[in-house]
């Protein structure tokens, strides 16, 4: 009942002036289903993505360890072959002379 | 999926089970808590925002869920909270314009399309922006939803007594606008 724009609550009563969109609770719900799954899916994908990079990094580490042993044996042998051609290239008397020369320096 | 409060907590708990029990808490609380925001947000399209953001909220939160209260209380806090939030935001967002957030609230309303109340209705919806935030909650607990002193204990977190002397003093503030012709 409106008298001049003077009211009281018992006369306004409790009932809510407001409305929703047709189906908008059924929409919701719906909608909310699919961000949650969309959630636990991204979330999967976040960890394999994690996964694969953590993969690729050790493998790196041991391609890196492999090529490192493999120079490293392949510098240590050229020292060794260079060592046994300088010697093949001087006898046993030549050798003697040389060392004792060098004790005298 | 018609489950008891302890089998819905159960199947939130298992990882296995928890989207699905997921899907059935928002179809059970989905309205209450719509009407909880709205009554606070006035219009539709801000308390769908709202509603998005605590029912992702409480999906994050479900982890850390203990069940040492009820469902239904747990999620209105989140969405009292999500409610005060927003409002704080755009109160924020009002600070640089010369008209009051609740007068921007109030016009916000009448416009919305989703507003359907008669010139009394209004009246009463402008009375309740002049209380406090907390105040408004309380005023729209009790008597839009007739919420229990005691329920509303359990999700304000403020005593039985307090809630009773804030509620009366709301009402004795609302009835002298409503009734009031020049205001």
């Amino acid at each position: 009942m409106e008298r001049n724009n003077k009211y009281s609550l018992d006369e306004i009563g409790n009932e809510l002036p407001f409305t929703v969109p047709e189906n908008y609770f059924e929409q919701f719900a719906a909608q909310m289903e699919k961000s949650i799954t969309l959630k636990q899916i991204s979330k999967t994908q976040i960890f394999k993505k994690w996964m694969m990079v953590a993969a690729v990094f050790v493998g790196l580490l041991a391609v890196g360890q492999l090529m490192y042993s493999t120079y490293s044996s392949y510098k240590q042998n050229d020292t060794e072959n260079y060592e046994a051609y300088v010697l093949s290239q001087v006898n046993d008397a030549e050798l003697m002379d040389n060392y004792v020369d060098e004790l005298h320096d | 999926m018609n489950l008891t409060e302890n089998e819905l907590q159960q199947r939130l708990s298992d990882a296995r089970t928890r989207t699905s029990a997921f899907s059935a808490l928002v179809k059970l609380y989905q309205e209450r808590l719509y009407w909880h925001i709205r009554k606070m947000v006035l219009c539709h399209d801000d308390a769908n925002d709202v509603l998005q953001n605590t029912f992702l909220k409480a999906w994050k939160g479900l982890e850390n869920f203990r069940g040492d209260a009820q469902l239904s209380t747990w999620l209105y806090r989140i969405a009292t909270n999500e409610t005060l939030t927003f409002l704080t935001s755009q109160r924020a967002r009002n600070l640089q314009s010369t008209v009051d957030i609740e007068d921007v609230m109030c016009r916000n309303m009448k416009a919305d399309q989703y507003f359907n109340g008669n010139e009394a209705q209004y009246k009463l919806q402008q009375a309740i922006l002049t209380l406090p935030e907390k105040q408004r909650l309380v005023f729209n607990m009790k008597y839009f939803s007739d919420i229990t002193y005691e329920k509303m204990e359990e999700i304000l977190g403020t005593s039985v007594g307090a809630l009773k002397a804030s509620y009366h003093h709301a009402v004795k503030k609302i009835e002298k606008i409503v009734s009031d012709e020049e205001f």
